[in-house]
């Protein structure tokens, strides 16, 4: 079993098909797996931990149905064994209340999803050069 | 026993109760609670044929024995049992008694553990049937329907029983002065009718034994008081005399009624709610002495008086009293129904000048003063309030001189000769005010009272304390009406009123607070999802018609533009959003002063709008850039928009001329941004700063129309002032001023 370098939580269909549309575009190699649901994720990160492998990078949406994006990341980061994965908050706010919640939790970054194709390719090809091929993680 | 010398100028202070002298008409013995004699008068030896010296310290039975009498021996002992176990001193009052043929009147008394039997003769001046007198006298008293009528009857029945020279009501006014308002004399006296008698002449003390003592004689002032004498002991205690129907009178009193040709002097006291309201005095010009049942009787006429005063004062005062609480009333309704307690107060036709007499009233509220009526100008106001402010210790101030206690109170004699001041709050400097103009008086003063006190020829001030009572004129300036009980009493009411309007405002105001503090919550939640629930299908849209742009090569050029028009109208919809949750956040941010490097921000701004913007031909000039404090985000915010618009607004001209610069003045800094755009309509000056209001000219102009609502709320937010200056197709300059210091 091996592990997808970026696992992205996150309910919007389109949101869904865009990014992939872009991660594609930047590097065909980047291997992206979308979960919708944050009980769901939560489970499959522990599945991946325990046969050794794990992501290189979450990107965690803020609003989702059930198990919200805070939660989320604050589960990650109250495990011992996940705590170590970069985690980023990938949402359409950019209300600093969320921004200081997010890193109060341990966020490694809050990023605003920005607005556009090009933008968000722009945005995107960034933090794949940054998280998957710059940052030491270990 | 000590002795305490009486001068005038201890006159206030003399203890006139403990003389240690009885007149010496009577003869006077005490004895203590085990029945021994413990004080005796000196003169006992002209009717008892014994000396005082051998009586001290002897049994009371030594006293019986010395009595003629035909019941028992122990009569004595038996009257002060009876009078101890019962207290009922009154109804052994007089006890008759016969020495050497003479009847007597034994008068038994208390002085605190000490009994007082006081012996004066039954043989009286006045002849009359005092019983059938009595009974007269209160009704035709009470005959009278005005209060004068009463007083005037008062005063004639007291002559017919005790047939005096003169007999004279005298009523004390506020400052303790005194004033004759009904008399009766005989036909050869000059009238003392309407004479004003200055405090002095009757003192502090003095006034409180009228009180105890309902009747008092001063049998005859040309006679020598008799000393009484007790124990050889040097702390033996003077015989408090405060009971005593013999008490010799002070010196000075004495002087006092000799000066004005008195011989015999008999007063009732007059008692008005407790408190001494008056006397009926009465003068003889030769000596003159009325026994005790002519006193007892005279003191029940005190007592009719007394009460009818309280019926008819309460009556007369009624009549004003009932118009004033319909004022009260009506300003209470006004208080309960209005929003506003200056409204309610000042904004009807009854309003507070006619809670009192005053000619002119002031509200000092909320920062402000309203004026009603005639009253001191806002300058001669303000000065009078922070004196008030600093010297009022109670709820309620007046006086009807104010000028003598506050010297600027000259200046507006005419309207503030009086003063009634009530605070509604010392904190806020919050009162009610009401003025009294001067109301000039002639006062008939029985001699000048300023001579109350005269030196004499050695220097030292003269034992004789009034010589002249010839009248003397005196014109009271600077005075007004005074200040009724009433009038006091209706201010503290509707204190209390105003009092309690201003504490459910403060409700209702918290209840508004409550209330925005929910709506701010719901704003939140509102700025959430607007933030949120609008950018995510917005987000959509721009993605996918940039992916059709990007990817689709199948779109001709006009299908490429009507997907870039998308695109624009996805911008500027983003755009939108993201203002109005700006305009929001600003309205409940906090505030973080601190000093502003105003160089460095409008440098760092002008290089960020000269890439964002790309304008052509801009000549943006950085003039003097006085700091500023204020909250660095939300300052960046103001210039922001300020330059941002002045650049869009000018970028047709050519050049587009664009100055910045700040000046500092005493209070605060002012910036002026200008421009040579296209210039703002004077008809819209104010509403240029409301949420989506865009002006017809700069429809051509990409806007939103937040932009200057946010300018407007955070200089708000600082306190600060924003304006403007501007002329259609030459410019404009908004002028942006800031408190210095926070």
């Amino acid at each position: 079993m091996s592990a997808p370098d970026i696992l992205y939580i996150e309910d919007n269909a389109d949101f869904v098909d865009v990014v992939e549309r872009a991660i594609n575009q930047i590097d065909k190699d980047t291997v992206l797996k979308t979960i919708d649901d944050g009980v769901v994720a939560l489970r499959e990160i522990n599945n991946l931990i325990e046969n050794k492998v794990k992501p290189r990078l979450i990107l965690i949406d803020m609003n989702l149905p059930g198990l919200s994006g805070l939660d989320i990341l604050r589960h990650i980061k109250e495990s011992k064994t996940m705590r170590y994965i970069p985690t980023i908050i990938f949402s359409t706010s950019d209300n600093p209340k969320d921004v200081r919640s997010s890193f109060d939790y341990g966020a490694n970054a809050f990023v605003t999803k920005p607005l556009g194709y090009i933008n968000l390719v722009k945005c995107l090809s960034s933090m794949h050069e940054f998280w998957l091929k710059t940052a030491c993680v270990n | 026993m000590q002795h305490f010398k009486a001068d005038l100028t201890n006159c206030d202070i003399e203890p006139i109760h403990i003389p240690g002298k009885i007149q010496s008409h009577g003869f006077l013995v005490a004895v203590n609670a085990a029945f021994n004699i413990n004080y005796v008068s000196e003169n006992i030896v002209e009717w008892l044929s014994v000396s005082a010296q051998s009586l001290l310290n002897q049994p009371i039975t030594q006293l019986e024995k010395l009595l003629p009498h035909d019941g028992a021996s122990d009569f004595l002992t038996q009257l002060l049992q009876f009078g101890r176990h019962n207290q009922g001193l009154e109804s052994i009052n007089p006890y008759k008694i016969n020495i050497k043929g003479n009847d007597y009147n034994l008068i038994i008394g208390k002085s605190e553990s000490n009994f007082l039997l006081e012996f004066e003769p039954v043989a009286t001046a006045s002849e009359v049937d005092i019983q059938k007198t009595i009974g007269r006298a209160v009704s035709e008293m009470l005959g009278g329907k005005q209060l004068q009528e009463l007083l005037d009857n008062a005063a004639a029945q007291v002559k017919t029983l005790i047939g005096y020279d003169r007999v004279m009501i005298y009523k004390f006014l506020e400052d303790g002065h005194g004033e004759v308002i009904a008399e009766v004399a005989n036909p050869d006296l000059d009238p003392f009718l309407g004479l004003h008698y200055p405090a002095t002449d009757i003192p502090k003390q003095a006034r409180e034994l009228y009180k105890v003592n309902l009747v008092r004689i001063i049998t005859d002032v040309n006679t020598e008081p008799s000393p009484i004498l007790t124990f050889r002991d040097e702390n033996a205690v003077p015989l408090d005399l405060t009971g005593s129907v013999l008490r010799a009178v002070s010196p000075i009193h004495i002087q006092y009624l000799k000066n004005m040709g008195v011989a015999s002097s008999f007063s009732i006291s007059l008692i008005y709610r407790n408190e001494l309201w008056g006397l009926i005095a009465c003068h003889n010009y030769t000596p003159r002495f009325i026994n005790f049942n002519a006193r007892e009787a005279s003191r029940v006429i005190g007592q009719v008086v007394s009460s009818a005063l309280e019926y008819k004062q309460d009556e007369e005062n009624s009549v004003k009293t009932r118009e004033f609480k319909a004022v009260i009333e009506s300003l209470s309704f006004q208080l309960r129904n209005g929003s506003n307690i200056k409204e309610a107060l000042a904004g009807f036709d009854t309003n507070l000048l006619k809670v009192t007499n005053a000619i002119g009233a002031v509200l000092v509220f909320e920062n402000e003063i309203t004026q009603l009526g005639q009253t001191p100008d806002k300058d001669q106001l303000q000065q009078l309030v922070s004196w008030l402010l600093k010297n009022m210790k109670d709820q309620v101030y007046h006086t009807s001189n104010l000028s003598a206690v506050y010297t600027p109170a000259k200046a507006y004699i005419d309207v503030g000769s009086g003063m009634l001041a009530c605070s509604l709050s010392k904190e806020l400097g919050e009162l009610l005010i009401w003025f009294k103009p001067e109301k000039l008086t002639t006062v008939k003063w029985a001699g000048n009272p300023d001579k109350a006190v005269i030196s004499g020829d050695d220097g030292l001030l003269d034992l004789s304390p009034r010589k002249s009572f010839d009248v003397w004129l005196q014109t009271v300036r600077n005075t007004s009406e005074r200040w009724s009980r009433e009038e006091i009493g209706h201010v503290l009411k509707l204190r209390e009123e105003v009092m309690f309007a201003i504490n459910r405002q403060a409700n209702q105001v918290r209840i508004l607070n409550e209330k925005l503090q929910q709506a701010y919550e719901e704003l939140d939640t509102f700025s959430f999802t607007v933030s949120h629930d609008l950018r995510t299908p917005l987000s959509t849209i721009k993605n996918y018609s940039e992916l059709l742009l990007e990817f689709n090569t199948s779109l001709d050029d006009e299908a490429r533009r009507l997907v870039t028009k998308v695109i624009g109208a996805a911008d500027k919809l983003n755009m939108l959003i993201k203002e109005v949750l700006n305009y929001s956040r600003v309205g409940r941010a906090d505030i973080s002063y601190e000093l502003i490097n105003m160089h460095n921000l409008l440098h760092d701004l002008k290089n960020e709008l000269t890439v964002a913007l790309q304008p052509q031909n801009l000549q943006l000039t950085i003039g003097d850039t006085p700091d500023i404090h204020g909250d660095t985000v939300m300052v960046m915010q103001i210039f922001t928009n300020l330059l941002n618009n002045a650049i869009k607004y000018s970028s047709r001209s050519n050049p587009s001329i664009v100055k910045i610069s700040g000046v500092e003045n005493t209070h605060d800094i002012v910036y002026a941004i200008s421009d040579n755009g296209v210039g703002i309509d004077v008809n819209y000056y104010s509403r240029i700063f409301d949420l989506f209001r865009r002006m017809d000219n700069v429809r051509e102009y990409d806007g939103t129309g937040v932009g200057l609502a946010i300018v407007k709320r955070i200089v708000e937010k600082h306190n600060g002032r924003i304006w403007l200056e501007s002329e259609i197709g030459v410019g404009t300059i908004f002028y942006v001023s800031f408190k210095k210091q926070m």
